[in-house]
């Protein structure tokens, strides 16, 4: 026989009594010194929030499917919009193991960073955050175990990859309401931080000069096909200080011109048929404090799919299904996650925006985010982004990073529920033009992201 | 007595009570299904399915605009837009019009959003900002920057802003799988209140605001049913002044619009509300055959005393003249089905099977109901015998006026001068009907009245802005994104030219191929030397993905379909009168010659837009009154020679309606008004319902000939007896059918209520003194046949029933 130790709803009751207090993370106990320790998350939860099958009290298990036919009974752990998928629209997920060893849902330097500068980072005068001397910050997530919602967001912002750069080769489909595929794109996102960075050269590497010390990243996309949109190139330079907006360049080639963008055009797509829009990208497209009245409104568990997405697929290609003609989903793998933040954040510094709010499902044992909708300015549903995590590890054959097995992001899904638009990409290992996925390459920054960088690339 | 028809009656009224029950039992089923019955318009079924044009609409519903709203906002006190206060309602329009439920937030677009942009180019690249920056422009200065602004950039200062400047637009497009019409109508009046005040007036119009307008003017319809229902209850009333006589067309008619309602509910097809007029109409014509039924009943009643037996024989008697005009009217009815516009095969189905309702409710429940309810003690009265210390009621004497003076004139000597009355009468209606046009075009919508808010609009903003009558040419893709191919746009540009350079040009043109040319100029540094394209594909393609970089497909919906394989080219014209329909027409078809229908990767498809989709509708009504008419002649024909066995019955009862029809088309051509698919259903029914008088009276002279043998005692009679009750519904009919015209602001409903006043009262003028005027004149043998379908009487049933009462005795 077995004896619950605690009864069944008391980690709602604990969530519940967290709601409005500076907790951190853990139920039964604080998770961050756990994670410190290398113990066993187990520790901070009770059985119920990392074990599907005693959430469900034996309803799902480890290894089922959720499809419309049973997704009621997880109905309170998926977003709003991954539910009506499931229900509506022949979409299904595929329950895994809970992760417990939390090193495995970070980059293995960034979650040593994340630890040793656990409780440096603090907020200026500006809003924006600082390490102890009143630096740029130095590396990991700044507020590891975060308490407030802009803490959340700072972990979000400030690194999104949470590599030094990384290069992702990004296969694109663009489906249609009808469930066939409007556009394809092949683009190489090329991301490169001049802070926080890990490893050797310090967490400013070569980025110290004046041209880049007011800079928190720089950003390029290009695509590479079809080829009527060969070349075509936006470099997005951020500014370290949070309350200014990031400058924004196209570049076409078959003029061989920069176009400049306005500042705060961030609500509109990147190519015709993309249903997300720059402000979108990590939850955290825009500048953070150009968003505001950030509101954590709960604790609670989540269904996210944070491991084992790695596929054996040659290209990292997964494989899909539902909607009308079978191609609008990935399949996802899933695990149930003990705690997330969920965080609101309105558009206080866009007077046009479209968007009411946005709201982001936070992992709170490694601050990614799991989740995010967008709400237009009614706070009707109007679009999701759900991402797919994990390390490049399958059937024995390891993507690597340095030394360790890579962990990044392998896939997102970006629904735009209004129009019921889908755009879904996978981080590929190559696509057209050559391109492969990396990261901490060297000299990417001469490479891809200046100006004189994009017309190179497009010629 | 062992005819069908007996039997039936015999049948029915062997135990009244379990056919009253049986009735109930059905009519609940019905009312299960009338719960479920959902009142709407679709307004794309209100088109010709099988005509090309909506074809093309249907393949590409994209193009023409028809989720878009526009609203105007125009200074009324003879300044211009660039004002603060002007700018800030633009502003905030433009916000709160993105909170109605259902926008697309991606195609909300004035020169307050981001997509008016303006550019600007510099020696570090080429900078596309708004117009607007981020607040509304309040100082003197910044107001000046805008108006700088808007004209440098051409799009915004043909399209957002009017040609002096005094008005602006902000169009917000509808997902359509989200818009909800009432609420976006609901919506905008509100904004287009708020936002209204001494110098600002605004206009709203748009294919959804008209659907919001006609499902606003549909809210009164049941005001309008119940007080057409109420007058025509107040006239039944006081004709009849008695229980039965009130309480059983109430009761047949509501159980017949129960199995009507129910029946499309059952089968689950909405009801069309601008055609609401019709299930009134057949309100009144089930009081009408109720009527018929009842005054036979009566006659009857008083001759036998005897309720149950009265009712039977009444029944055996109107059963085949009875079930002869429904079946008349079903034709009508479901002939308007022949026209291949939806709305119009539902509402012949819904119509069709109610009529056919009316058979066993009308016909059959009506006497069951008459024989359970008291005998009325003014009876005499009723039949119009005044004995028994009963005068006739000053209705009944009017109507016996009116009705021997029918006969007066088509009888005797008169009958030579009232024939010939008639011959010059036909032949000024055929002359007339050569001069009826077809169509009624209206800047706006024909539903709608003239001078409704929405053709106002309309209007008003054709008056500052290119418009919204367009007419587009579809450039079909066949591979690839079309619009980034050489060949689609230099034909585009070709096509434009060609048209623009006729003798009647559109008022404005654009495509896909206005926009790339002004890309490839800014990207190549602004010189306007680089408008042109090269005619290669690398050229095109460079250009599109200029203009399409940092965009949405969205922001070119209408020109350009989201995958960019389908494109159009819209025209403007500054009418939609036919003749200028026509040229558009007849230039369009000549320049897609000279440009080529057939290219490579696409194909140019004549038409969609507003202009398109009323030629389809003109076309069809055109065409289709012909086969409908056709059709019933034929149907009722036979039906009529069979019944009647006599071809000449069924010439004697076509010739009238038919003369009511020319008549009616004539009417229309003298006040202007032109034949459209408002018009089309009267046509049918004008003949099917109107042909009803007909064969009532048609029989009755057929009866009445057996005692008297003499065809002008035998008109007189009928006329007094069964032309009361034809006149008499007549009227409750006219009660019931004219307040739409005056009160439905809905111009469909009321043309078609003024239309089949008209009509009926015409085929009641035809049916009883140009009936019985061929009859005196023709003196055909089928009237004193003894074999045809409708004249048995039931004189030898009297006479049975009389010889056992007095043995009994």
């Amino acid at each position: 026989m077995h004896l619950l130790k605690y009864d069944f709803n008391y980690s709602r009751r604990a969530f519940l009594a967290k709601a409005g207090t500076l907790a951190g993370a853990g139920v039964l106990a604080p998770l961050w010194p756990l994670i410190a320790r290398g113990a066993d998350i187990g520790k901070a939860y009770p059985d119920e929030l990392i074990s599907i099958e005693a959430w469900t009290k034996g309803k799902i298990k480890t290894g089922d499917v959720i499809t419309a036919a049973n997704v009621d009974v997880v109905k309170d752990l998926l977003t709003p919009i991954a539910y009506r998928q499931i229900k509506e629209m022949g979409r299904r997920i595929r329950i895994v193991a809970t992760t417990r060893d939390v090193s495995r849902l970070f980059p293995h330097d960034y979650f040593e960073a994340t630890l040793r500068n656990a409780g440096k980072a603090s907020f200026g005068a500006d809003g924006n955050v600082y390490a102890p001397n009143g630096e740029r910050w130095i590396g990991g997530n700044p507020f590891p175990d975060a308490k407030t919602p802009v803490e959340a967001y700072a972990n979000l912002t400030l690194s999104w990859g949470r590599h030094n750069n990384a290069v992702y080769a990004v296969k694109d489909w663009d489906i249609g309401p009808d469930g066939k595929v409007n556009y394809q794109y092949d683009f190489v996102w090329f991301e490169e931080n001049t802070c926080g960075r890990l490893g050797p050269g310090g967490a400013f590497g070569a980025y110290t000069g004046d041209g880049h010390k007011d800079k928190l990243r720089y950003q390029t996309v290009m695509f590479t096909g079809p080829s009527d949109v060969r070349g075509t190139a936006y470099l997005n330079t951020w500014y370290y200080d949070q309350r200014k907006f990031p400058e924004l360049v196209g570049y076409v080639p078959a003029f061989k011109r920069v176009r400049k963008f306005p500042t705060n055009q961030r609500f509109e797509p990147l190519a015709p048929g993309l249903t997300f829009y720059l402000s979108d990208a990590w939850a955290a497209g825009d500048p953070m404090l150009i968003w505001g009245n950030y509101k954590l409104v709960e604790r609670r568990p989540m269904l996210g799919a944070v491991s084992h997405n790695q596929v054996d697929d040659p290209n990292w290609e997964l494989a899909t299904h539902g909607g009308p003609e079978g191609k609008t989903f990935f399949e996802y793998d899933v695990e149930l996650i003990p705690e997330c933040l969920v965080v609101d954040a309105e558009p206080v510094g866009f007077p046009r925006a479209p968007l009411g709010r946005k709201r982001a499902w936070i992992d709170a044992r490694n601050m990614m985010y799991i989740g995010y909708h967008t709400y237009d300015r009614r706070g009707e549903l109007f679009k999701s982004f759900e991402p797919a995590y994990g390390l490049y590890e399958k059937k024995g054959v390891k993507d690597l990073t340095g030394k360790h097995t890579t962990w990044s992001w392998t896939s997102v899904m970006t629904h735009d529920i209004q129009n019921n638009r889908m755009s879904r990409f996978v981080q590929a290992k190559q696509i057209a033009g050559g391109y492969k996925s990396a990261r901490n390459v060297e000299g990417m920054y001469e490479k891809y992201l200046t100006e004189q960088a994009l017309g190179r690339m497009g010629a | 007595m062992n005819t069908i028809r007996h039997k039936i009656a015999h049948w029915t009224l062997k135990r009244p009570w379990l056919s009253l029950l049986l009735a109930l039992a059905v009519t609940a089923f019905f009312a299960v299904g009338a719960a479920r019955v959902e009142v709407r318009t679709i307004f794309s079924d209100l088109f010709p399915e099988t005509h090309p044009f909506v074809q093309t609409f249907r393949d590409h519903a994209n193009f023409g605009n028809p989720l878009t709203v526009t609203i105007m906002l125009q200074r009324t006190d003879g300044k211009d837009i660039f004002a603060a206060d002007t700018m800030e309602k633009i502003w905030n329009l433009s916000r709160d019009i993105d909170l109605t439920p259902g926008v697309d937030h991606d195609q909300v677009v004035s020169i307050a959003t981001e997509k008016a942009r303006y550019t600007v180019l510099t020696a570090d690249g080429i900078f596309s900002n708004p117009v607007m920056d981020d607040h509304p422009p309040a100082t003197p200065e910044e107001l000046e920057e805008v108006r700088r602004r808007i004209g440098e950039s051409p799009a915004v200062r043909s399209f957002l802003v009017s040609g002096d400047q005094t008005a602006a637009v902000i169009n917000a497009t509808f997902i359509e799988r989200l818009v909800d019409y009432r609420q976006v109508f609901e919506a905008v009046q509100a904004l287009s209140s708020k936002y209204s005040d001494g110098q600002h007036r605004i206009h709203v119009a748009g294919w959804p605001m008209l659907t919001g307008w006609i499902y606003h003017f549909g809210e009164d319809t049941p005001k309008i049913f119940a007080v057409t229902l109420g007058l025509m209850f107040v006239f039944l009333f006081a004709a009849m002044r008695n229980l039965a006589g009130v309480v059983t067309p109430l009761v047949v008619s509501l159980v017949s619009a129960v199995w009507g309602f129910g029946f499309v509910g059952w089968i689950h097809q909405p009801v069309e509300p601008l055609l609401m007029v019709v299930p009134l109409l057949l309100i009144a014509r089930s009081f009408s055959h109720c009527v018929q039924a009842t005054e036979r009943y009566y006659e009857i009643l008083l001759e036998v005393g005897d309720r149950r037996k009265a009712a039977e024989m009444s029944l055996a008697m109107m059963f085949a003249p009875g079930t002869l005009g429904i079946f008349t009217d079903v034709c009508g009815l479901l002939l308007v089905g022949i026209a291949p516009i939806p709305a119009m095969e539902r509402f012949a189905l819904f119509t069709g099977f109610w009529a056919m309702c009316l058979v066993p409710t009308s016909v059959l429940l009506t006497p069951v109901i008459l024989s359970l309810l008291p005998a009325p003690g003014n009876l005499r009265s009723l039949v119009g015998e005044g004995g028994g210390g009963q005068k006739a009621g000053l209705v009944q004497r009017g109507l016996h006026g009116l009705l021997s003076a029918a006969g007066w004139l088509s009888t005797g000597g008169r009958a030579r001068f009232t024939a010939a009355a008639f011959l010059a009468m036909t032949g000024y209606s055929i002359w007339m009907m050569f001069q009826l046009q077809v169509g009624n075009p209206v800047e706006g919508s024909n539903l709608l009245r003239h001078d409704a808010e929405f053709n106002t609009a309309v209007r008003q903003i054709n008056r500052n802005f290119p418009g919204s009558m367009t007419l587009e040419v579809v450039f079909e893709g066949k591979e690839g994104r079309i619009v980034r191919q050489s060949d689609t746009l230099q034909t585009m540009q070709q096509l434009q030219r060609c048209l623009e350079g006729k003798a009647h040009p559109p008022r404005a043109t654009l495509s896909f191929a206005d926009y790339a040319p002004e890309a490839n100029r800014l990207f190549n540094g602004g010189h306007p030397k680089w408008l042109p394209l090269d005619r290669n594909d690398a050229a095109a393609s460079a250009a599109s993905g200029a203009l399409m970089l940092g965009s949405s497909p969205n922001a070119y919906l209408h020109i350009a379909d989201f995958q960019q394989k389908n494109a159009t080219v819209s025209l403007w014209y500054s009418d939609n009168r036919q003749a200028t329909v026509d040229a558009a027409l007849a230039d369009a078809r000549s320049c897609i010659g000279e440009v080529g229908e057939d290219h490579k990767t696409f194909r140019i498809r004549l038409a969609t837009g507003s202009i398109a989709l009323q030629q389809s509708v003109n076309e069809t009504v055109d065409l289709y009154q012909w086969y409908i008419l056709a059709g019933l002649n034929l149907a009722i024909g036979i039906g009529c020679s069979l019944a009647y066995r006599s071809v000449a019955a069924a010439l004697i009862l076509l010739l009238p309606v038919n003369l009511a029809n020319a008549m009616l088309t004539a009417f229309m051509a003298f006040f202007g008004m032109g034949l459209d698919v408002n018009s089309l259903p009267i046509l049918a029914i004008g003949i099917g319902v109107g042909i009803d008088y007909g064969i009532y009276l048609l029989s009755r002279i057929c009866e009445e000939f057996k005692d008297a043998q003499h065809y002008g005692k035998a008109i007189q009679a009928a006329l007094t007896t069964c032309g009361k009750a034809i006149l008499f519904t007549a009227v409750l009919m006219t009660i019931g059918i004219a307040p739409w015209y005056f009160l439905s602001e809905l111009k469909f409903l009321a043309d078609m209520g003024l239309l089949l006043v008209i009509v009926m009262s015409i085929n009641t003028v035809l049916a009883l003194v140009l009936v019985p005027l061929l009859i005196y004149l023709f003196k055909p043998r089928f009237v004193s046949a003894e074999h045809h379908f409708l004249s048995e009487s039931v004189d030898g049933w009297l006479d049975t029933h009389r010889l056992e009462q007095k043995t009994q005795s």
